[in-house]
C-alpha cells in the first residue's frame, strides 16, 4: 500500500490541516465514507423497512447492504450484526442483557478501557455480577499461565480487548476463548481498536460477541456495530426497545423480533450504516494484511524514535512485533498534557494525552498520572514520525 | 497563576465578543479554585504554559528551556507585574479624569495625552478676561492658567516678556483656568480679580506666582494678608462677597469648551499650545506671526 497515495483521499491531510497521530481517538474520514453518506442523504434519505414507497426500499437497501458489508468486513452474517451507535453502547448491551441467573462471575483485566469497566462495575454494584481480574503484567502483557486457573465454572462472561487503547497490544484470545469456551463461558470482545487495525475473523475467533466503533476505522462517528453468534444474541435480554423491534404489541403482550432487529430500537443511523460500509470497503481495498504491515513498520519506527529521544519511556513492551501501531511514553520532566500541547504549538502534531479513559490500565502500567500516545493508521508515513521525533527531541530538552 | 491574567484579558475581551468568554469562564474557575488552595482542573494554566514555551522555542530553544523550569516563578512574577500594571493603569485613569493627567498634578509625559491633542481644542470665542497689550491689535493671544499651578507660574517670565517686548502689537487676554487638584486656586482667581478691580492686578499677580505654596496653604488669609501688603482698598469685602466666582466659574466653563485638559493653554492667533513648554512655543508662534524670528 501506498500511504502518500491514500493520503489524497483525506480532505484533512490534503489540507495540511496535521500530522494526525490521534487515530485511536477517532480516525481521519476519506472523502469515498463523506460521499456515501451523502448519497444517503441526497438518494434515499427514507426510513428502512416500514414505509412502502421507492425512498424508503431504496433506504432499506442501502441499509442490509450495509449490514451484509460490515458483517463480511468481519467474516460474520449479516444477521449477527447489531448496528449500535458506538463500542460502548455494544459493551453496554452485551454486559446489561447478559443472563446471569446461573453464573455471575465476570473476568476482566485491568488494561481495559472504561467503555468495557464501567458496565460490569456498575452491574456489580447492583449486586448482577461478581467482577474479578485476569492477571496482567506491568509491561501490559498477560500471565498466561493463571488465566486457566482463573477461568472456571462459575464464569458467565469474559469481557476482554482484542487490542488496548493504551499499548496497542493484543490480548492471547486464541487461549483465553478456548479456556472460556472450556468451562461453559462466553466471550465478550471489546476490538474498538482491533477491528480497524488488524483482519479479525469473527468465526475462526470464535468468540460469542465482537463490538466496535465505526469512527475508530475511517467510518462516521454515531455508528458501531455488535456482532454475536445467534444463538448468544438471541439469549440477551431485551435492551433498548421501541419501533421496529416488535413482530407485534398489545397491551401486556409483546412479541418482539429476532435479533439483530430486536436490539435496533426505533430510526437507525441509515446514513452512519452507509459510512461505515464505505468504511469497510476501503480498508478491504486496501486489504487488512497491508493495513496490519504498514502499521508494524510504522510501529517500529515510532518505538525507535521515540527510544532515541533523552529522557523518553515507552508504556508496555517495546517490541513492534505485539503492537499496532500505537505508543503511550512520557519525557521526563515534562508533563503530558505540555508535551502533546507543545507537538500541536510547533509542529501541527494531533496527539493525545492524559490516561486515555482507562485509569486502572494506566495505574498498571506505571503511569497513573497519565501518558502521551501517538497512534497512527493508514494514512500516516515515516516522514511525519521523523518530524515527530525531532519536534519531540526540542521538548525533552526543557526537561534535562 | 496566569489563569490570574487570563481572566483579566480574557473577562476584557469577552465584553467584545463572545468566543472569548467559555475561556473567561475556564480562567474564573481556575482562579477560583485557586483562591480556596485547590489546584486548577480546567488546563487553563496547561495550554497558556505550553502554549507560551512554544512560542519561546520557536526563537530559543535555551529561552524555552530556562523559562520551562522556572515557570512557577515566571509566571508569579507575571501576575505581580500584571496587576501591578493594572493598579497603575487605573490610577492614571482616575488621574487623568480629575487632573487631565495621568501622573497626577505634578504633571509630566502621559500616554493619554495621546487623546489629548492641542489640535482638537478651540480658541475662546469671547475676550472675557484679564485684558493686556494693545486691544486694538489684530493678533490676540489667550492664556488659560491657573495661579497656584507650578507650569502656570514657570510660563509667567515669558509671558512678561511678550508683553513687554510685543505689547503695542499683541492684544493678550488672560482667562483664569483654575485646576480643582491644586488646592486654593479658584479663591487665587478670585482674590487677583479683587485686585484688578483696584487696579492692582499685576502685582497680585506676580505676588502669588512668587510664592505658590504660601497660598496654596494659607488660603483666604494669605490672599488678605497680600492684600494688606499691597494696600488694596476695599479687598477684603470684594473676596468676602466672592464678588468675582461667578465670572471665574464663566471662564472655567468657557475653557472646558474649548477643551482646556492642561494648564497653561496658550492660543496664538487660534492655535493651541499646552503645558510646560507652552509659553515659549506661544512665543516663537507670536514672532513668527510678527516676523521678527
Ligand atoms: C479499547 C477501547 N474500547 C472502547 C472504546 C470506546 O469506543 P467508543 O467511544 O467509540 O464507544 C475505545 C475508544 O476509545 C477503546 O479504545
Amino acid at each position: 500500500m501506498d500511504a502518500d497515495r491514500l493520503r489524497e483521499d483525506f480532505p484533512i491531510l490534503k489540507a495540511g490541516k496535521a500530522i494526525y497521530f490521534d487515530s485511536a481517538c477517532t480516525t481521519l474520514k476519506p472523502r469515498q465514507v463523506l460521499e456515501a453518506e451523502r448519497a444517503y442523504y441526497e438518494q434515499a434519505s427514507g426510513c428502512a423497512g416500514r414505509s412502502a414507497h421507492a425512498l424508503a426500499k431504496k433506504t432499506s437497501e442501502m441499509f442490509e447492504s450495509s449490514r451484509e458489508k460490515a458483517a463480511a468486513f468481519v467474516n460474520a452474517a449479516p444477521e449477527e450484526l447489531v448496528w449500535v451507535k458506538n463500542t460502548t453502547e455494544a459493551l453496554n448491551l452485551v454486559i446489561r442483557s447478559f443472563d446471569y441467573s446461573q453464573r455471575k462471575k465476570i473476568l476482566t483485566t485491568r488494561l481495559e478501557h472504561h467503555s468495557l469497566l464501567l458496565p460490569i462495575m456498575e452491574q456489580q454494584r447492583r449486586g448482577i455480577v461478581k467482577m474479578e481480574l485476569l492477571k496482567t503484567n506491568p509491561d501490559g502483557s498477560f500471565d498466561e499461565q493463571s488465566i486457566a486457573a482463573t477461568i472456571d465454572r462459575s464464569t458467565a462472561l469474559v469481557a476482554i480487548h482484542h487490542t488496548t487503547n493504551t499499548t496497542g497490544m493484543r490480548a492471547p484470545l486464541e487461549k483465553i476463548i478456548k479456556i472460556a469456551h472450556d468451562n461453559g463461558a462466553a466471550v465478550l470482545i471489546d476490538g474498538a481498536q482491533g477491528v480497524p487495525h488488524s483482519g479479525v475473523d469473527f468465526r475462526r475467533l470464535g468468540a460469542d460477541f465482537l463490538a466496535f466503533s465505526g469512527h475508530k476505522m475511517l467510518g462516521p462517528t454515531g455508528i458501531g456495530c455488535l456482532v454475536g453468534k445467534s444463538e448468544s444474541l438471541e439469549k440477551l435480554d431485551s435492551f433498548i426497545v421501541g419501533g421496529e423491534t416488535v413482530e407485534s404489541v398489545h397491551i401486556g403482550k409483546v412479541q418482539f423480533m429476532k435479533a439483530p432487529k430486536r436490539f435496533e430500537g426505533g430510526i437507525q443511523n441509515y446514513a452512519g450504516a452507509i459510512g461505515l460500509a464505505a468504511a469497510c470497503d476501503y480498508l478491504s481495498k486496501i486489504g487488512m494484511k497491508n493495513v496490519e504491515e504498514h502499521e508494524k513498520k510504522l510501529a517500529k519506527r515510532m518505538i525507535e524514535a521515540v527510544q532515541s529521544v533523552p529522557g523518553a519511556a515507552i508504556y508496555g513492551s517495546p517490541s513492534s512485533e505485539k503492537r499496532s501501531a500505537l505508543v503511550s511514553f512520557n519525557l521526563k520532566g515534562v508533563k503530558h498534557h505540555q508535551v502533546a500541547l507543545m507537538c500541536d504549538s510547533l509542529s501541527k502534531i494531533a496527539l493525545r494525552s492524559g490516561v486515555f479513559c482507562a485509569q486502572p490500565a494506566m495505574e498498571s502500567l506505571g503511569a497513573p498520572e497519565g501518558a502521551v500516545r501517538a497512534s497512527l493508521y493508514v494514512y500516516n508515513t515515516e516522514k511525519e514520525i521523523s518530524l515527530f521525533k525531532e519536534t519531540l527531541e526540542k521538548i525533552a530538552k526543557l526537561g534535562n | 497563576m496566569l489563569c490570574f491574567i487570563a481572566l483579566g484579558v480574557f473577562a476584557f475581551l469577552s465584553l467584545f465578543s463572545a468566543k472569548y468568554r467559555p475561556l473567561a469562564a475556564r480562567a474564573f474557575s481556575c482562579v477560583a479554585r485557586k483562591m480556596t488552595l485547590r489546584p486548577c482542573d480546567t488546563g487553563l494554566d496547561e495550554e497558556i504554559k505550553a502554549a507560551s514555551i512554544a512560542g519561546i522555542m520557536k526563537f530559543s530553544p535555551q529561552a524555552a528551556s530556562f523559562v520551562n523550569r522556572r515557570f512557577a516563578a515566571f509566571s508569579f512574577a507575571f501576575t505581580l507585574l500584571f496587576f501591578a500594571s493594572f493598579l497603575l493603569a487605573a490610577q492614571g485613569i482616575a488621574n487623568f479624569a480629575i487632573y487631565g493627567n495621568c501622573n497626577g498634578p505634578e504633571g509630566g509625559f502621559c500616554i493619554y495625552s495621546g487623546i489629548q491633542n492641542p489640535a482638537f481644542l478651540k480658541a475662546p470665542s469671547t475676550l472675557q478676561g484679564i485684558s493686556a497689550g494693545n486691544e486694538s491689535a489684530r493678533l490676540t493671544v489667550f492664556e488659560f492658567g491657573c495661579y497656584t499651578c507650578p507650569y502656570t507660574r514657570d510660563a509667567e517670565d515669558t509671558v512678561k516678556f511678550m508683553l513687554e517686548k510685543y505689547g503695542d502689537k499683541v492684544h493678550f487676554v488672560f482667562k483664569p483656568f483654575p485646576l480643582p487638584t491644586h488646592p486654593n486656586s479658584k479663591w487665587a482667581a478670585v482674590a487677583a480679580a479683587c485686585a484688578w478691580e483696584a487696579g492692582k492686578y499685576w502685582e497680585y499677580r506676580e505676588a502669588i506666582f512668587s510664592n505658590q505654596s504660601y497660598y496654596r496653604e494659607g488660603g483666604d488669609a494669605a490672599f488678605k494678608a497680600t492684600a494688606a501688603r499691597l494696600n488694596i482698598t476695599g479687598f477684603d469685602g470684594c473676596f468676602d462677597a466672592k464678588k468675582f466666582l461667578a465670572q471665574i466659574e464663566t471662564s472655567i466653563s468657557e475653557g472646558k469648551e474649548c477643551g482646556i485638559y492642561g494648564t497653561p493653554t496658550f492660543f496664538v492667533d487660534g492655535k493651541a499650545f499646552v503645558g510646560k513648554d507652552a509659553a515659549a512655543e506661544a512665543k516663537a508662534e507670536v514672532e513668527r506671526l510678527l516676523g521678527v524670528a
